[in-house]
C-alpha cells in the first residue's frame, strides 16, 4: 500500500433480525410505519416495565454463529450498558459484555480470487435505539421516534483481520449474503438493517499495529469502503507528517466524504455495564443447538469456492449466482443433474435469466424456470436440435409459460434443418443465384462465403442447421 | 385521622365508593365473591395503578399517571379490592422514614412525634390507623417489615420471584419484592394469596402453584426447630428490642418450638453489599427519568445536557441523588470489580450461609428493626446513621429470602417492637405458621390511642 | 479514598451546584468507608444455570395502546413524537 504502510481494519457489524416481535417486548418488529406507533410501555421505558427475551431473537444469532463456525455458549447473561441519549428511553441497552452467545468463530472470503480466513470475535444480541428527526423547522429541537426501540439486533464483531477496503466489502456482502442465506435479517440498507462501526490502524509493513481509531455512522457498505479509505489516507498523512494518531471516536460524514472527531480517549464513555438483573440466566440446551446447527444450509461463500474451484465458474460470475439463493438452487440443481458443463448454464443464468429479473423485478421462483426445462432447453442446442437462437425464442416462453422445451421447439416452428438432401437443394438455387459470389469466393475473396451461408440460411428461414449448411456451401464450391 | 398522619399521597375516595357499591350489588345479587371482595385496600406509591397517579412520592413523577396496572393491582381487582388510594413512601422507595417523600413525612399513629419508618412509612401507618384494611407495600431493604415493626402490624416479605414486579416502579431490580402489610397474620395470608403466582411479564417471577395460605393455616410450633443467630443479638440492638425478642421465641420454646443458637457469620457484611448492589441498580433504574418521555421536566434549559442535568437535579431530592452517585461510582471505570464485584460474590456466600442453616432448622428469630421508632429528624440528614436502621432486615433481601415482621410487645415508651422471622425460600407458609401461632398466644394488634 | 463528586455527578447527569458538593463530597465519603469493609474474595462470577429463565415466544400483538395515551405523561410533544434540545451541532 501506500509508501509501505498496510492497513489494519476490525469491523462491528450491527444485523436487525426479521423477527415478528420486539426482543424484549410484543411489539410488532416493523419498519417504515407512522412515529410512534409500534411502541408500548416496555420499549418506552416507562417506569415498572420488565424485558422478557424473545426465543427467536436467541435462535437466530445461534444460527449466525453456527454460519460463522463460532463456539456457542449453551449459558449467557445480559448486561446493561448505561448512557444518556434521547432514543434510548431506558437509559441503558440492554446488550451482553462478557458472555457473548457465540464466540471464537471465522468466516472464509474470497478476495480477487485469494481465499482469506477472517477472525469472528463473537456475536452477541441487543436491542436497537430509536431515531431522532432533525429539521430546520423544529425550532432548535429534534424529534423522538421510538418504533425502532427494541427491534433485535445482532452485533458481530470481526477480528482485526482486514487489511484493505476491498477486503472489508466483501467481507460486509459475505455477511449480508449469509444474513439472507439463513432468512434472519431483511438486509435492506436503505432502512439501516444493517450498519457498522469500523476500527482502522496502520502501521509500515513489519512493524507492530498502530493507534487505532472508532468510526461510526457508517450507513452502507460503500460508506464502509470510502470510510475505510478517507481513514487510512488520513492516518498516513499524520504519520507522514510526523504526527501522532490518537486513539478517539469519529463520524463518517457521507455526503462530505470525511471524518469528524467525534469525542478523544479522554471523553470515551464510561459505560457502567453490569448484569441485566430485570432477566435471568440465558440456557440454551444442547439439543437446541445441535438442531439450529442442522438448518443452516450450504452458505454462499461456500459455494463460491465450490464453483470456482470444482466447476471453474469465474469468481465474478459465482459471486453472483451464490449470493443470490434462487439463482444458486437453480444452479445447483442443474449441475446436479451431471449432463453439461457449468458454463452452458450460466450463459443462460447469468444472460436472458438475469436481464429478465433485472427488468421485470421477479425473483427466479415467480418464473416458470427451472432445472429440467433448462437442462431441455441446453440439451436441444447441444444436440443441434435448434439454433442459439432459436434457443432464446424458446426461453423466452419458458420465463412465463409452463410448456415442454420439444413442443414449444414444435410449436414455434424452430427445430434446424439436419437433413443433408434438403440442405443441397437449398445450396444449389443459392449458388445458382449468386454467381457473382461465388466466383469472388473462387478468385479469394473469403468473406463472400459468410455471404452465401447467410444467404442460404435466410433461404432456410433460419431453421437450417447453420453448421452443416456451412459445410455444404464450401463442399459445393471445391 | 389523615390530617393527623398524613399516610396517603392520592386518596381515591370516588372510585373506591364506585367499587364498592358495585361489590354490593353484585352480592346482594347473589353472586359468590371472595373474602377479599369489598376490602379496602391501599398501595404504595411506587405500585402503578392504571389512571392513578403513581408518583414514588417524587417531584420527578409527582403528575405521572401510568397506562396500565401492576400485575398485583390487576390481581387484587380480579379480586373485588377496593382500593382507598396511593400510600406515602419514601422517595422511589429510597429510605427508612418516609421523611424524603416530597409529599412530606407520614407520622407514626402510636406517636405523631415519630417516623413510621420506611419506605413503606405511608402503607404500615395507614393499617395501623385504621385507614385502609390492609396494604401493599414493597421492600428492598426492609421495606415492608421495617415499618411494619415501628408501626405495630404484620408485614410479609415474600420470597424473590415469589410476587410479580411488573408495575413495581423499580428501586433495586434484585432485590425487589411486593408483599402485604395487615393487621393480622391471617389478612397478609389472605393477600398473599391474592397477590403471588407466575407473571409471564416478569423474567425474575417463579414458576409456582397457587396457594391458598390462609385455608392452610396452622395454629401450633410443635417440633417446629427456631433458630437464633447470634450476630443479630449485638451491640447494636436496642436492650428493650432484645429482651421482647428473645421472651417471645422463649414463648415459641414452651409452646414446642425447638430452639437453637445458630451463626451466620457473613452478616457483618450485608449492609455493605446491600448499599452497593441497591444503589448500583438504582443508578442504572433511576436513569430513566430525563425529562423525556414522562414526567417532571426542568423549565430553563440550554441544549440537551442541561435539560437532563437541571431536570434530574431539580426532579430528584437529596437521598436519590446520594443513591445514585453511590451506584455511579461502585460501577464506574477501575471500581467496579473492588464494590459491585465483590458485593455479587458476598451476596452468594451470605445466601450459601443461609442454605446451610435451613438444613437442620425451619425458622430464624430476629429483631426486625434494632430499636422502636426514632424522632422525626433524628437521623435525618446522616444517611450512615439511617442506613444502620436496615441492619437486620438487608440480609434476608440479599439472600431472596422470605421474611415476615410481627408485633411483639413495646418499649418503655410504649412504642412497638417487631419480632422477625426468616423463612427458607418458599417457605412463606411456614413462616405464616410460626407467626400466626405466636399471634394467637399474645392476642395480636393493639389500635394505637391517637 | 478521595471520590471525584463532579465527574461521578456528571456521569449521573446530576447538577450539583458548588455550595453543595463539599456537603455530598462528605455523604458519599462515609458511605463509601461504610461499604468498604468488604472482605477479599477472589472467585469469579459463575453463571448460575439453574437460574434459567422462560423465554417468550416470537408473536407479535397490536392496538394494545394508542400513541395518546403512551404520549399523555410526556413534557413535550409534536407531530406525534418527544420533543428534546436539538441533539446535532
Amino acid at each position: 500500500m501506500n509508501n509501505g504502510y498496510e492497513a489494519v481494519i476490525g469491523l462491528e457489524t450491527h444485523a436487525e433480525l426479521s423477527t415478528d416481535s420486539k426482543i424484549y417486548c410484543d411489539c410488532k418488529n416493523a419498519f417504515g410505519l407512522e412515529v410512534n406507533s409500534q411502541v408500548c410501555p416496555i420499549c418506552m421505558g416507562m417506569p415498572g416495565t420488565l424485558p422478557t427475551l424473545n426465543e427467536k431473537v436467541v435462535d437466530y444469532a445461534i444460527m449466525m454463529g453456527h454460519a460463522l463456525n463460532c463456539r456457542i455458549n449453551r449459558v449467557s447473561k445480559q448486561d446493561r450498558k448505561n448512557y444518556f441519549y434521547p432514543d434510548l428511553p431506558k437509559a441503558y441497552q440492554i446488550s451482553q459484555d462478557d458472555t457473548p452467545l457465540c464466540a471464537d468463530g471465522y468466516v472464509d472470503i474470497m478476495v480477487n480470487g485469494v481465499e482469506r480466513k477472517i477472525g469472528v470475535t463473537r456475536i452477541h444480541i441487543e436491542e436497537d435505539a430509536g431515531k431522532l428527526l432533525h429539521s430546520d423547522k423544529f425550532d432548535g429541537c429534534s424529534l423522538v421516534d421510538l418504533n425502532r426501540c427494541g427491534v433485535p439486533l445482532i452485533e458481530i464483531v470481526s477480528e482485526p483481520d482486514l487489511r484493505s477496503p476491498e477486503e472489508a466489502k466483501v467481507y460486509l456482502e459475505t455477511l449480508k449474503s449469509i444474513l439472507q442465506y439463513l432468512d434472519i435479517c431483511d438486509c435492506k440498507m436503505q432502512e439501516g438493517s444493517i450498519r457498522c462501526d469500523v476500527n482502522v490502524s496502520v502501521h509500515k509493513i513489519g512493524e507492530p499495529f498502530g493507534t487505532r481509531t472508532e468510526m461510526k455512522n457508517v450507513n452502507s457498505f460503500s460508506a464502509a469502503v470510502r470510510g475505510i479509505e478517507y481513514e487510512i489516507n488520513r492516518q498516513i498523512s499524520v504519520l507522514e507528517a510526523g504526527g501522532t494518531i490518537s486513539q478517539e471516536t469519529r463520524r463518517w460524514d457521507d455526503v462530505k466524504g470525511e471524518s469528524v472527531l467525534m469525542r478523544s480517549k479522554e471523553d470515551a464513555h464510561d459505560y457502567r455495564y453490569f448484569p441485566e438483573p430485570d432477566l435471568r440466566t440465558i440456557v440454551v440446551e444442547q439439543e437446541r443447538i445441535d438442531d439450529l446447527k442442522k438448518r443452516i444450509p450450504e452458505l454462499p461463500n461456500r459455494k463460491i469456492l465450490r464453483y470456482v474451484k470444482d466447476w471453474g465458474v469465474a469468481q465474478k460470475d459465482a459471486t453472483f449466482i451464490a449470493e443470490n439463493i434462487e439463482l444458486a438452487e437453480l444452479f445447483d440443481s442443474c449441475m446436479a443433474k451431471g449432463r453439461f458443463s457449468a458454463r452452458a448454464y450460466t450463459t443462460w443464468i447469468l444472460g436472458d435469466l438475469v436481464k429478465h429479473l433485472n427488468e421485470t423485478g421477479k425473483t427466479v421462483s415467480q418464473t416458470k424456470i427451472n432445472a429440467d426445462n433448462l437442462t431441455d432447453l441446453v440439451e436441444s442446442i447441444e444436440k443441434n436440435v435448434i439454433s442459439n437462437a432459436g434457443g432464446k425464442k424458446v426461453f423466452a416462453v419458458l420465463l412465463n409459460e409452463d410448456k415442454k422445451v420439444s413442443d414449444l421447439i414444435e410449436q414455434l416452428g424452430l427445430a434446424q434443418v439436419s437433413d443433408t438432401s434438403e440442405l443441397e437443394k437449398i445450396a444449389d438455387s443459392v449458388l445458382a443465384e449468386n454467381e457473382k459470389s461465388v466466383n469472388d469466393y473462387k478468385n479469394g475473396k473469403t468473406n463472400a462465403l459468410g455471404y452465401l451461408v447467410g444467404q442460404c440460411m435466410k433461404a432456410s428461414k433460419g431453421k437450417a442447421n447453420p453448421q452443416m449448411m456451412k459445410e455444404i456451401v464450401l463442399s459445393k464450391l471445391g | 385521622m389523615e390530617d393527623k398522619v398524613n399516610a396517603y399521597v392520592t386518596e381515591d375516595m370516588e372510585n373506591a365508593l364506585k367499587t364498592a357499591e358495585d361489590i354490593d350489588r353484585r352480592r346482594s345479587s347473589g353472586e359468590q365473591l371472595g373474602e377479599l371482595a369489598g376490602i379496602p385496600v391501599g398501595i404504595k406509591d411506587n405500585i402503578s395503578t392504571k389512571g392513578l397517579r403513581t408518583s414514588c412520592s417524587s417531584k420527578m413523577l409527582e403528575n405521572y399517571v401510568p397506562p396500565f396496572n401492576a400485575f398485583v393491582v390487576e390481581k387484587l381487582k380480579q379480586a373485588g379490592v377496593v382500593i382507598t388510594g396511593k400510600l406515602n413512601m419514601d422517595e422511589f422507595a429510597m429510605g427508612s422514614s418516609t421523611e424524603t417523600s416530597y409529599f412530606g413525612v407520614t407520622r407514626n399513629p402510636y406517636d405523631l412525634d415519630r417516623i413510621p419508618g420506611g419506605s413503606s412509612g405511608g402503607s404500615a401507618a395507614a393499617v395501623a390507623a385504621g385507614e385502609a384494611v390492609a396494604a401493599i407495600g414493597s421492600d428492598t431493604g426492609g421495606s415492608i417489615r421495617q415499618p411494619a415493626s415501628y408501626c405495630g402490624v404484620v408485614g410479609l416479605k415474600p420470597t424473590y420471584g415469589a410476587v410479580s414486579r411488573f408495575g413495581l416502579v423499580a428501586f433495586a431490580s434484585s432485590l425487589d419484592q411486593i408483599g402485604p402489610i395487615t393487621r393480622t397474620v391471617e389478612d397478609a395470608a389472605m393477600l398473599q394469596s391474592a397477590i403471588c403466582g407466575h407473571d409471564k411479564m416478569d423474567a425474575t417471577s417463579v414458576i409456582t402453584e397457587a396457594k391458598d395460605y390462609k385455608a392452610a393455616l396452622t395454629a401450633g410450633v410443635k417440633g417446629v426447630r427456631i433458630g437464633i443467630p447470634k450476630e443479630y443479638f449485638g451491640d447494636g440492638i436496642d436492650d428493650n428490642v432484645k429482651t421482647a425478642v428473645m421472651q417471645a421465641v422463649k414463648l415459641l420454646e414452651q409452646n414446642g418450638a425447638v430452639v437453637k443458637e445458630i451463626s451466620l457469620p457473613s452478616t457483618d457484611y450485608a449492609l455493605s453489599s446491600y448499599y452497593i448492589i441497591s444503589s448500583a441498580e438504582a443508578s442504572s433504574n433511576l436513569a430513566r427519568y430525563d425529562g423525556v418521555k414522562y414526567g417532571y421536566r426542568s423549565e430553563n434549559y440550554d441544549g440537551l445536557i442541561d435539560m437532563y442535568e437541571k431536570t434530574r437535579s431539580e426532579g430528584f431530592g437529596d437521598e436519590v441523588k446520594r443513591r445514585i452517585m453511590l451506584g455511579t461510582f461502585v460501577l464506574s471505570s477501575g471500581f467496579y470489580d473492588a464494590y459491585y464485584k465483590k458485593a455479587k460474590l458476598l451476596q452468594r456466600r451470605i445466601s450459601a450461609e443461609f442454605s446451610e442453616n435451613f438444613r437442620d432448622i425451619d425458622v430464624i428469630a430476629t429483631p426486625t428493626v434494632p430499636s422502636a421508632a426514632f424522632k422525626i429528624g433524628e437521623n435525618f440528614g446522616d444517611p450512615v446513621k439511617m442506613y444502620a436502621t436496615d441492619i437486620c432486615t438487608v440480609t434476608i433481601n440479599i439472600a431472596g429470602l422470605p421474611a415476615i415482621s410481627v408485633p411483639c410487645g413495646y418499649s418503655v415508651e410504649g412504642l412497638p417492637i417487631g419480632l422477625q422471622l426468616i423463612g427458607d425460600k418458599f417457605m412463606e407458609q411456614k413462616l405464616l405458621d410460626t407467626a400466626y401461632t405466636y399471634e394467637k398466644l399474645v392476642g395480636g394488634f393493639r389500635s394505637p390511642k391517637l | 479514598m478521595n471520590i471525584d463528586i463532579r465527574h461521578i455527578a456528571k456521569l449521573s447527569r446530576l447538577h450539583i451546584s458548588e455550595e453543595n458538593i463539599p456537603k455530598f463530597e462528605k455523604d458519599m465519603q462515609d458511605i463509601v468507608s461504610m461499604v468498604e469493609k468488604l472482605p477479599d474474595i477472589d472467585d469469579d462470577m459463575i453463571l448460575d444455570e439453574s437460574n434459567a429463565m422462560t423465554l417468550r415466544e416470537d408473536k407479535a400483538v397490536t392496538g394494545k395502546y394508542t400513541r395518546e395515551e403512551l404520549m399523555a405523561n410526556a413534557p413535550q410533544v409534536k407531530a406525534g413524537c418527544l420533543v428534546v434540545p436539538k441533539t446535532v451541532e
